[in-house]
């Protein structure tokens, strides 16, 4: 009788030692977590391939006075608005370029994209970007969900208007600004 | 068990009642003794815990480049588990969807972009996150093992914390659209 209670208990035993073996083997702890944030900023930039055009001899009283041409790529990256625009603008339009104290008006100095038309620089600023009377508007492009990141590479020719004006020798120089803006 | 077995020890048992009885009856007489093993057996502990930088962010990314997450996470690990049963704690770290680590305004940015590094653990360098799941934790291709730690009866009852740098390798990887992106990195403890 004795031998069979031994055996009863050890058989106890054994199973609750058996029991916490399964419990400890791939024993997980609860999950913790981290959260995971990275923003991608939003970007609108314009690159000129050169900063500089030249006109090497000004002609009076003709629009055969045409700067060396320069590639503009303007790319965006949005996450709102319908359109990028890119605005040329002269801070002084009175003084576009200047040789002394003689100048040159924006409204004497005409700019295109690729294949349009010519147009002066006297317009008003378009989405705050640009000076009164001294500015153009050179390109506006729809963007929306699927277009939110781009680019555009465009040709900016820009010329002297000067039919009926003679001006004064020397070298006339002056800054125009290239800008875009998101609406 | 079955049912004969049971009454087979109820009817001993209620024999050496019987006996003990009858041994009261005659003085000094002793009865033989039972025995009676126990066993209690303490529930194992094993904890993963954040002690800082639960929450990281990058607060401007830049394409083809890498993106360091400027703060270390700190996770304090803990156990109290049986080294007769217990070899060694692991560490993981997985995202629950490999191909879609972080999301955002339609990109998925995948666990392999994801890199981590624990300079007191497995991966001393950063290491992407497309390891297997180790004892059954983690997901395929999405996940890291940052330490094994070797237990034995001098730290069956222990704890440690370590650091994990994190950081996202944008390099060659397709310019990603402004906007926020997002993503849930998921750590676990598990015994072998």
């Amino acid at each position: 009788m004795h031998l069979v209670s031994r055996g009863f208990a050890g058989a106890v035993a054994l199973a609750f030692v058996a029991g916490a073996a399964h419990a400890q083997a791939g024993l997980t702890s609860s999950p913790a977590t981290v959260s995971l944030t990275a923003t991608k900023a939003s970007t609108l930039t314009v690159s000129p391939a050169s900063g500089t055009a030249t006109l090497a001899s000004i002609t009076d009283n003709s629009t055969a006075n045409v700067f060396g041409p320069v590639t503009l790529t303007t790319a965006w990256n949005l996450t709102a608005g319908t359109s990028v625009n890119l605005v040329g603008w002269f801070a002084t339009p009175a003084q576009a370029l200047a040789n002394g104290a003689d100048f040159i008006p924006s409204s004497k100095v005409e700019g295109r994209l690729g294949a349009a038309a010519f147009a002066p620089f006297n317009s008003g600023a378009t989405g705050g970007v640009g000076v009164a009377n001294g500015s153009l508007l050179l390109f506006s492009q729809a963007v929306g969900a699927g277009t939110f990141l781009g680019n555009r590479s465009d040709q900016l020719d820009v010329r002297l208007n000067l039919t009926g004006t003679t001006t004064v020798a020397g070298n006339y120089t002056g800054t125009l600004n290239l800008q875009a803006v998101v609406q | 068990m079955p049912t004969a077995a049971h009454a087979r020890v109820l009817l001993l048992l209620s024999s050496g009642l019987v006996t003990t009885r009858a041994a009261g009856a005659q003085v000094g007489q002793l009865g033989a003794a039972q025995v009676l093993s126990l066993v209690a057996v303490g529930p194992s502990v094993l904890g993963v815990t954040v002690i800082s930088g639960a929450v990281q962010s990058i607060p401007s990314l830049i394409d083809g480049a890498l993106n360091i997450f400027p703060s270390p996470v700190v996770i304090r690990t803990n156990w109290n588990v049986s080294p007769g049963q217990t070899a060694i704690v692991n560490l993981v770290a997985y995202f629950p969807v490999p191909a879609q680590a972080l999301t955002g305004g339609g990109t998925q940015i995948p666990s392999s972009r994801v890199l981590g590094r624990m300079a007191t653990g497995l991966p001393v360098a950063f290491t992407a996150m497309t390891q297997a799941p180790t004892a059954g934790v983690g997901t395929s291709g999405g996940s890291l093992q940052l330490f094994a730690q070797p237990i034995s009866g001098g730290n069956k009852q222990s704890s440690r914390t370590d650091n994990l740098d994190l950081e996202l390798d944008l390099a060659g990887f397709p310019a990603l659209r402004a906007g926020a992106y997002s993503g849930t990195l998921t750590l676990q403890a598990v015994t072998q």
